[in-house]
């Protein structure tokens, strides 16, 4: 027979419980054993998928077939653009359309901020979400390649301004797979590169210029999840569901906490 | 026009490898999956003035298995007599690359190898949320958006997907022992 709770431990387990139902289901698991046997059961098909499944992302000539289908598309639609589009686009790598599809958002972010002053924070999460897009490119990912973290925080001391905490969480299931140098909101960022499954998730790092911090948000399909240590802001950039993001945040953060003791 | 198109190059396309991956699962070939992202791209073109939100993804996906149901129900109605899906458990070994990956052992690869037989032995629909849950690791909410179900289904079918699997998995290290590989 099957625990009434059954539902909402499983929810427990994938983050969508409210901080009071989850100590609800905590206290609960405690005392079912037929709960604590469901929550070891999810969490070791969890695992075994993550580390077993293969992750791939769509082949290159698919890439190619899909940009010339949406050539074709826009011929369609727009027939006297069609000359140039043949001889310009069609040549043009994928990435370089998506790069200029980037600096246009950050053209757009920066009248953005002169027209639409208050909401400061817009045009940061979208020079953030342009960084980590642009980082899913071929060659772009990294700089310093390492799952070290003795050899990419000294690298980020030569390469950036600061320098932000960097640890390895592969039994967590967060392998550090590198480091980056950024330049935005006026100066060297650090960026820490983790892959989760198969995403991959960006930990920029800066130094606080003012007192607030964004909230967190979501823009074009990432979720970005901000905080502050020392003089440090953070933000962590994926496509990962906010669980799986805010469990790399909690990591990082108790991780600076213990460096600081 | 020139914009549209950029907008969704830069919006859209970074979400190509989720789309690829979740068609993957879903179609029986390489190349059907192949011919469902390149349909729901051009429907995601098409469409993209109605994209509102930032739930990118979720839409994109949506879009995909809205795609792969086209697809399926055309081919059925091509088919004579259409296969039993289930019985179909050959096609898990078209996501396993055929070049040898030097981070994983023979025994990692066997284990991939008998995870994906299973996991295509699952009926679609469970199949498909297993996927959007652990592999592209998205929330109930956003789940719910791309199969077009209430939550509340999202839970029970989730349960259902990882009970499934967990027995299959066992059934299969208790059949090894007796079966030669």
């Amino acid at each position: 027979m099957q625990c009434a709770e059954s539902l909402r431990v499983q929810a427990y387990f994938d983050g969508e419980l409210d901080a009071l139902s989850a100590v609800d289901i905590e206290r609960h698991s405690g005392t079912c054993d037929e709960c604590r046997a469901l929550l070891n059961d999810i969490k070791q098909t969890r695992a075994t998928l993550r580390h077993n499944l293969r992750y791939e992302s769509a082949p290159p000539a698919l890439r190619a077939r899909v940009m010339r289908a949406l050539d074709q598309e826009s011929e369609v639609k727009s027939p006297r653009l069609q000359r140039e589009r043949i001889t310009s686009r069609r040549l043009r790598p994928f990435w370089q359309g998506a790069f200029s599809g980037i600096v246009g958002t950050g053209v757009a972010a920066g009248i953005a901020f002169f027209l639409l002053a208050p909401p400061l924070m817009r045009p940061l999460v979208d020079d953030l979400v342009s960084a980590h897009v642009r980082s899913l490119m071929p060659d772009h990912l990294i700089d310093v390649v390492s799952t070290d973290k003795h050899t990419v925080k000294p690298w980020f001391a030569g390469h950036t301004d600061v320098s932000p905490v960097v640890a390895d969480f592969d039994q967590q299931g967060y392998r550090l797979i590198g480091g980056r140098a950024d330049y935005f909101d006026h100066q060297r960022a650090a960026v820490v590169v983790y892959k989760h499954g198969s995403h991959v998730v960006n930990v920029f790092s800066w130094a606080a210029a003012t007192g607030s911090i964004p909230k967190n948000t979501t823009r074009n399909g990432y979720h970005l999840a901000f905080w502050k240590t020392g003089d440090l802001v953070y933000c962590a950039v994926s496509d990962t569901a906010w669980d799986e993001l805010l469990g790399l945040v909690r990591l990082l953060q108790d991780t600076s906490t213990r460096d600081a003791r | 026009m020139h914009d549209r198109r950029e907008r969704f190059e830069a919006i859209v396309l970074p979400h190509l490898d989720a789309a690829y991956r979740f068609a993957r699962w879903l179609s029986r070939s390489p190349g059907d999956a192949d011919d469902v992202v390149q349909e729901a791209i051009l429907r995601a073109f098409r469409g993209f003035d109605t994209l509102r939100g930032s739930d990118v993804k979720a839409w994109l996906l949506t879009i995909v298995k809205n795609c792969h149901l086209t697809a399926v129900t055309q081919q059925q109605r091509r088919a004579f007599v259409p296969l039993p899906e289930e019985q179909n458990v050959q096609d898990g070994h078209a996501m396993i690359s055929t070049t040898p990956d030097p981070e994983r052992s023979s025994i990692d690869r066997d284990e991939q190898r008998t995870l994906d037989r299973l996991i295509s032995a699952l009926p679609e629909d469970q199949r498909e949320i297993l996927v959007l849950r652990e592999i592209e690791e998205m929330d109930y909410r956003e789940i719910a958006t791309v199969i077009n179900i209430p939550i509340g289904t999202v839970m029970s079918r989730l349960a259902r997907a990882r009970a499934a699997l967990k027995t299959r998995w066992f059934k299969e290290a208790d059949g090894e022992s007796h079966a030669m590989r």
